[in-house]
């Protein structure tokens, strides 16, 4: 099992919120896993981290659709933070509309941090792939 | 032998005689001669005597000795008349005689010449001569012939001309009661019958009668008559005239008349604008078309006028640069699409072309217009984008459906597959039940995603809705009453002002739902700091009655959710309730009945939502 701090699932479902948890914790250790409902409360946390000079988590699995502040609006925000790290932001969505492709193509070549764009279901292979430290 | 005249005594008398006189012996020798002879033929006053008569007149033909030979053997003949030359080489006419010259015993011994100068006369006869010619050519080249009727003989005189215009033999001798048949029965023959009874008559004479005649090939041809009467001494002794060939002139101008009606008819016919400015941008030519365009029946109401008298000052100006760059480039505009704008305010869409008029020289003297009303078809066209428009937005619209729904479904499923996964590796049982009660609720959401897409799949594909008269005021009285625990539970306050009897078009599910979205949401997304207060009005606003709808929560902003706020599954409030199918399922059923909606709203003050319900569909 691999080593990582924290790591972030920002998603309103709590279904895949639940889902998320339990393949995280079966196959890497890590320090926390903390969750938000939407982009609004994650980005604030966000902030409220970085202002504090605390960790930002190393991975972020960040779901699209969302109440009050989708998963892009997130992003489009959290690239903006001066953050030195490279993060891993592993978008996890059920959606096939290719505007949300061309939107990860766009923010994965803005920013410096680790974007990929993950289809639902996650298994446990593909957790492991994900959570490799960028 | 041949005996010597004696001349002595006698000559000086024969010098004396008054005209040129010569006399030869019969060896054509001159013997003696006048002085007028002399004066006229010799030089220095020389004598020509015993020179030889040919000598002195080279040009005086042999044949003439003949003549003089006759009048030696007691003949005398007439010589005729001779052109001769003076001292001055002057040009002069003279008519010879001749006698014998007899001596004593009355034998001839010679002839006795005289002349009388009669260049005069035959000058005037050349000049007759000429001048006849002259009338002749001028006959045949202006096909004008001429005619002189004698009154007292009967007789009719036809020039070349006026026979060959009667289509008859150089010989034909005419008389004045066929020369009358020739002219064309009914009007011709009426009117020429008429002038010339008149001149006979009154003294009247006639011209520029345009007649027709029927010529002797049976050719129907126009001449143009003309005559008088002539008189001496006061008596009328005949007619004289003339007679012109003008079937060519007339079937041109025939023609041309022709050409201008065909020309006008087809221009008035045509289902274009025509018109012909002159330099000045003044109309000298409009058409039918383009008079109803300008409200007039009578194309001289606008000819003269220029685009400044017709149109508005701004279009007026422009067209006028317009017609200048034309005639000054003689470059032509071709199908250009303009909208004119009449005193009236009468907007018309044309596809309009100026082409230059050219004159001889190539200068643009005009320009000529044609204009073809395209505004029907501007009117169809902008039917068939909004059509297009409307289609692209249904499409969009259906794209995104299936994008929700796609999304939706496959969020359950891979929701299922996970914790299916998950149970089936499980070894803790009160893990298992966890898992278990996830799978339940999955199950609920899939079972509640379903309904809502079924919800929006039947009001997009009920397309014969039936749409009632709906007394607004009573739906809301039944919508609130279903509320009134909710609404009191949250303390709020709705105040109706709708007008007593205000009816909508609307179908009755529809405001249901309609009414019941909009005051759910105005009660739920409440404010914290203050009671819900939501004020309903309404009233009638052109083809709709709009129902508005003010509330005093949270409001949205709509600079950064926009139209996103009538979306499928978008939520801008952090409350436990919201599943951001309401205002989706609303916005879609007011679409269907082709409603719309408005919102204004402002974050932490309230939203107002106008719903505009179409009454006339």
């Amino acid at each position: 099992m691999k080593k990582i701090s924290d790591i972030t699932i920002i998603d309103d479902d709590a279904i895949t919120v639940f889902g998320l948890r339990k393949l995280i914790s079966s196959s890497i250790e890590c320090k926390s896993v903390e969750s938000y409902g939407n982009g609004k409360i994650a980005l604030d946390a966000m902030i409220h981290i970085f202002n504090n000079d605390q960790r930002i988590p190393q991975i972020i699995f960040l779901d699209i659709n969302m109440p009050i502040m989708d998963g892009w609006e997130f992003l489009d925000a959290f690239i903006k933070i001066p953050i030195k790290d490279k993060i891993r932001i592993n978008i996890v969505t059920s959606s096939i509309d290719p505007f949300d492709k061309k939107q990860w193509e766009y923010y994965k070549s803005k920013s410096h941090h680790l974007i990929t764009f993950n289809q639902k279901p996650i298994d446990r292979n593909k957790i492991t792939e994900i959570t490799q430290v960028a | 032998m041949i005996k010597v005249p004696l001349i002595s005594n006698t000559s000086y008398l024969i010098r004396q005689l008054p005209s040129p006189t010569a006399f030869i012996d019969t060896n054509y020798n001159i013997v003696q001669t006048s002085d007028k002879w002399t004066s006229i033929f010799n030089k220095k006053n020389e004598s020509s005597n015993s020179k030889s008569l040919f000598d002195v007149f080279p040009n005086l033909s042999h044949k003439w000795k003949m003549v003089l030979n006759n009048c030696f053997n007691g003949n005398p003949q007439p010589m005729g008349i001779h052109q001769a030359f003076d001292v001055n080489d002057k040009e002069l006419w003279f008519e010879w005689t001749n006698a014998p010259w007899y001596d004593n015993e009355e034998n001839i011994i010679g002839a006795i010449i005289q002349l009388s100068n009669i260049t005069e006369a035959v000058k005037n006869e050349l000049e007759l001569n000429k001048k006849d010619l002259l009338l002749q050519q001028q006959a045949e080249i202006t096909k004008i012939g001429r005619w002189e009727y004698n009154i007292a003989d009967n007789k009719l005189f036809w020039c070349a001309t006026t026979k060959s215009i009667h289509d008859v033999s150089p010989d034909f001798k005419p008389n004045i009661e066929t020369a009358l048949f020739y002219y064309k029965e009914g009007h011709s023959r009426n009117a020429i019958s008429m002038a010339i009874f008149e001149a006979q008559d009154k003294g009247k004479s006639w011209n520029n009668l345009k007649l027709q005649i029927i010529t002797a090939t049976g050719k129907e041809k126009w001449v143009m008559a003309g005559g008088k009467p002539i008189y001496n001494k006061g008596e009328m002794v005949g007619l004289i005239g003339t007679f012109q060939d003008i079937h060519e002139q007339v079937e041109a101008d025939i023609k041309t008349i022709d050409n201008e009606k065909l020309l006008r008819t087809l221009i008035d016919n045509l289902p274009v604008n025509v018109y012909i400015k002159d330099t000045e941008s003044r109309k000298v030519l409009i058409n039918k078309a383009e008079c109803e365009y300008l409200g007039v029946d009578d194309p001289n109401d606008i000819i003269g006028k220029s685009d400044f008298e017709l149109y508005p000052y701004e279009g007026a100006k422009k067209s006028r640069e317009e017609d200048l760059k034309v005639m000054n480039t003689l470059r032509p505009i071709l199908g250009k699409e303009t909208i004119n704008t009449t005193l009236s305010g009468k907007q018309t869409s044309f596809l309009s072309s100026k082409i230059p008029l050219l004159n001889n020289k190539g200068v643009a003297y005009g320009i000529v217009g044609i204009s073809l009303d395209i505004s029907q078809l501007k009117e169809k066209e902008k039917e068939l984008r909004n059509i297009i428009n409307i289609a692209s937005v249904q499409n969009k619209k259906l794209l995104n459906f299936a994008h929700i729904v796609s999304h939706n479904l496959r969020s359950h499923s891979a929701n299922f597959s996970m914790l299916l996964n998950f149970l089936e590796n499980e070894k803790d049982e009160k893990e298992k039940t966890k898992i278990v009660e996830m799978l339940t609720r999955a199950s609920n959401n899939l079972l509640e995603t379903l309904d809502n897409l079924n919800d929006v799949v039947s009001i997009n594909t009920n397309t014969n809705i039936e749409m009632k008269e709906i007394d607004l005021n009573s739906k809301i009285l039944d919508t609130c009453e279903n509320l009134a625990s909710f609404i009191s539970n949250n303390s709020a306050t709705i105040e109706n002002n709708i007008p007593v009897n205000f009816k909508v078009k609307s179908v009755p599910a529809y405001l249901d739902s309609i009414l019941t979205n909009f005051l759910t949401n105005a009660v739920k997304y409440k404010s914290p700091d203050r009671n819900p207060l939501i004020i309903l009005n309404a009233e009638k606003k052109g083809n709709y009655s709009v129902l508005t709808i003010t509330d005093n929560g949270l409001g949205i902003d709509l600079e950064k959710y926009g139209e996103k706020i009538f979306g499928m599954y978008k939520t801008f409030h952090d409350h436990k309730d919201a599943r951001g199918i309401g205002l989706y399922l609303t916005k879609n059923q007011i679409d269907a009945m082709n409603g719309k909606i408005e919102v204004k709203s402002k974050v932490g003050k309230g939203t107002k939502f106008k719903i505009f319900f179409n009454e006339k569909n």
